[in-house]
């Protein structure tokens, strides 16, 4: 049981990364500020920018 | 326990050659599925277990007492220690595209084997190699790019090289896959109304998630996933409607110039409000289906009832033409080994690597894993009829332009199928026909779907379960060219900036931004467009050229992973990446060059352009003339590529052999050793 918890919580850590939320947590971790519309919106913008000028794959 | 150890790893590998041997040797019957699982399954064990360890402790020295990128330069965003799982699952999500899906299918014309014997093999001795050694060089450097790496290791030449080959292949992709996209959808109420769908429906995940609820990436993803499937099953009803059928039904043209008008859009809109948030959802859909059709293979276990080989392995195939070698090996490209893998393997992944042994399971492990993609979409591909395969990948060029016509060529190949089988499956998936559906999503769509079916619904879900294939092909081709495009952009910024400066920062402002998004557009836009205008389905001119433009790139990724290999080791272990790169020239080499000079027409473009201008001289036609130029166009492509890649080998060669002699310095530009302090609950 407890290994498929870990399995679970593994998988949706993958999703919270893929999904960037991991990312911003750590964003506002790093600068010690709080969630907010507008903060988010700074976070994306750089994230997507940076994230769409490298090549997707084939 | 040792023994027992030794004692398993013997049973993978004596299980792995059964099975191998097996499907290699049995020409007479269908076999199952199941047994080419079971041989790739024990060949990646095999590989991943013994190879990639050799090359992780022997070859590359990782050293977990050393800082990583990750740590070193920790800045939250893209320098992160990341738990090396999720970093698998990450860069298997980042390197699989639809080239592991589509090639396999159309490589499916030689039969099962030949294809299936190069994704295995192929993967496990050159693709997974180039991204390891490549994800480990640019770990090693600060997460640098292959182009950075490249010019610093091999020379200049090499680095402006390969940022030119990377864009003229980005331009050949983007024309190819959405050739992909389009013959999928020609005539196809259900298919256009579906994709049209996944449009307002990333506009108002974009709104959502930069208004109404800003940060929920998933939530917004899971009811985006939603309104994907209700559009779904509102396309059927758009399909039975005579009134709203007809809107959603275009031609090969109409979706060509649609698609074009979509990449433009889409690479200039403001990322947040359109590309992002569908680049969420398709890639949370890709990796869900890619599971799911692991499970359904699993569970259903489907004969494969194309044979081992089929009659075209002598090169006279419909969907391409040209023999096994080289072919085979240029069309399965990503399955087996992918160039772009590189761009990847040198990009984000390396700037998350917590510990330096974890690039062994992510960089050789995920390009595993795609290797798996591409055996089950070959799978996929063989569950059909022979026949039912032949008329939904065959254009009308070669096979007739009347389904009476296609059948009875097909039927007369050995292949037996009907107009009634076509008509009947057509109904049963809510199509009006499966013939010429050129591109290899349709019958990957047909395979997937008769698998799921079979695990439960069975015919009455048939349409349900073809249209989400569909959907899910479509959508993440269109999420690629969208950034493509906009990837492409910044290539093209990059390059002027190499002759001028300030000519390049210009083109950085509003109009700047829509003009060089233009030029990208057009230039993928006019090999669609050459795509759906040839009579022999585009997809025999343009695939064979992806297939070579990408294994070049993975020939110039291992030019420079056999310059880092040489460098830390002296000549012992070139073999490793030098056998790979050997295979790979010789085989995009021959192709490139029997695609500009073959003297037969379906496959060499010069022949084919020589055979017009004959018919020309007969009846002049302004057609006639426009695919004329499309062939010489396309091997004077062909010709810059191998010209392209004849630069960057020449350099490196000049390199190796500077190395060897002593004439030239040996030195590795990595970053100097920093000890690691990173503690194990922050993995």
């Amino acid at each position: 049981m407890s290994r498929l918890r870990r399995l679970g919580a593994l998988v949706l850590a993958l999703l919270r990364e893929l999904s960037d939320e991991n990312a911003y947590k750590r964003h506002l971790a790093a600068h010690g500020r709080a969630h907010s519309a507008q903060e988010w919106r700074h976070f994306s913008k750089h994230r997507l920018e940076a994230k769409y000028a490298r090549a997707k794959c084939c | 326990m040792k023994l027992l150890a030794h004692l398993t790893w013997a049973a993978v590998a004596v299980l792995g050659a059964l099975t191998l041997g097996g499907i290699a040797l049995n020409h007479g019957e269908p076999i199952n599925s199941i047994w080419l699982v079971v041989a790739a399954a024990c060949t990646y064990l095999v590989g991943f277990r013994f190879y990639a360890k050799f090359l992780a402790a022997r070859v590359m020295v990782l050293n977990d007492k050393r800082a990583t990128p990750a740590e070193r330069l920790r800045d939250g965003l893209d320098y992160e220690p990341t738990n090396k799982w999720i970093l698998f699952g990450h860069h298997f999500a980042a390197i699989a595209g639809p080239g592991p899906l589509v090639g396999p299918v159309l490589a499916a014309q030689f039969g099962y084997l030949p294809g299936t014997l190069w994704i295995i093999i192929g993967a496990v001795l050159g693709g997974a190699v180039q991204d390891f050694v490549i994800l480990f060089a640019s770990m090693r450097r600060d997460g640098k790019s292959l182009g950075q790496i490249a010019r610093e290791e091999v020379g200049t030449v090499g680095g402006f090289t390969a940022l030119v080959t990377v864009l003229l292949i980005m331009i050949i992709l983007l024309a190819v896959i959405a050739l992909v996209v389009v013959n999928a959808l020609r005539g196809s109420p259900w298919g256009t109304f579906t994709i049209a769908a996944t449009m307002p429906i990333a506009l108002w995940m974009g709104i959502y998630l930069r208004y109404i609820r800003p940060g929920k990436v998933l939530e917004c993803s899971v009811m985006g996933f939603a309104l994907v499937v209700l559009s779904i099953f509102g396309g059927q009803w758009v399909a039975e409607s005579s009134t709203w059928g007809p809107l959603f039904s275009f031609g090969a043209m109409g979706l060509a110039v649609a698609v074009i008008i979509y990449g433009y859009c889409a690479s200039v809109l403001p990322v947040w409000l359109f590309l992002a948030p569908r680049d969420y959802l398709s890639t949370f859909i890709k990796l869900g289906v890619v599971l799911a059709l692991g499970v359904g293979i699993l569970f259903v276990r489907p004969e494969l009832q194309l044979p081992a080989f089929t009659r075209f392995v002598d090169g006279t195939g419909p969907i391409f033409a040209g023999k096994i070698f080289p072919f085979c090996f240029i069309t399965i490209a990503c399955g087996a080994v992918s160039g772009f893998h590189s761009l990847i393997s040198s990009g984000t992944t390396p700037k998350m690597i917590a510990r330096e042994s974890h690039a062994y399971p992510v960089g050789y492990g995920a390009m595993l894993m795609e290797s798996f993609v591409a055996v089950m979409a070959m799978i996929a591909a063989c569950v059909l009829q022979p026949g039912v395969y032949f008329a939904v990948n065959s254009p009308a060029g070669v096979v007739g332009s009347t389904p009476a016509a296609a059948v009875a060529t097909i039927s007369n190949w050995g292949f037996p199928v009907t107009v009634a089988d076509m008509t009947n499956l057509a109904k049963a998936v809510g199509e009006q026909t499966l013939f010429y559906r050129t591109g290899g999503a349709p019958s990957l769509a047909l395979g997937m779907a008769a698998i799921f079916a079979r695990g439960g619904g069975g015919q009455a879900v048939l349409g349900f379960w073809y249209h989400f294939a569909i959907m899910f092909e479509a959508l993440f081709i269109l999420t690629i060219i969208a950034a493509g495009t906009r990837v492409g952009r910044f290539m093209l910024h990059d390059l002027m900036a190499q002759f001028s400066r300030p000519t390049a920062k210009k083109m950085t402002g509003i109009v700047g931004v829509n003009v060089v998004s233009l030029v990208v557009v057009a230039a993928w836009g006019y090999f669609l467009v050459q795509g759906v205008r040839d009579p022999l389905g585009g997809i025999n001119s343009l695939w064979p050229l992806f297939g070579i433009s990408n294994q070049l790139l993975a020939s110039v990724a291992l030019c420079v992973a056999t310059t880092i290999v040489l460098k830390m080791h002296g000549p012992k272990f070139m073999w490793i990446t030098c056998g790979p790169l050997v295979w790979l020239l010789s085989a995009t080499f021959t192709a490139g060059w029997q695609k500009i000079f073959a003297p037969e027409p379906a496959l060499g473009f010069l022949a084919h352009a020589n055979q017009l201008e004959q018919a020309m001289r007969r009846s002049p036609s302004t057609t006639t003339a426009a695919l004329i130029f499309n062939d010489r166009l396309d091997a004077v492509v062909t010709g810059i590529f191998l010209i392209l890649v004849a630069t960057i080998l020449v350099d490196s060669l000049r390199t190796w052999m500077g190395i060897l002699r002593g004439t030239r310095e040996s030195r590795i530009f990595e970053a100097p050793f920093v000890p690691s302090r990173l503690q194990p609950e922050e993995l």
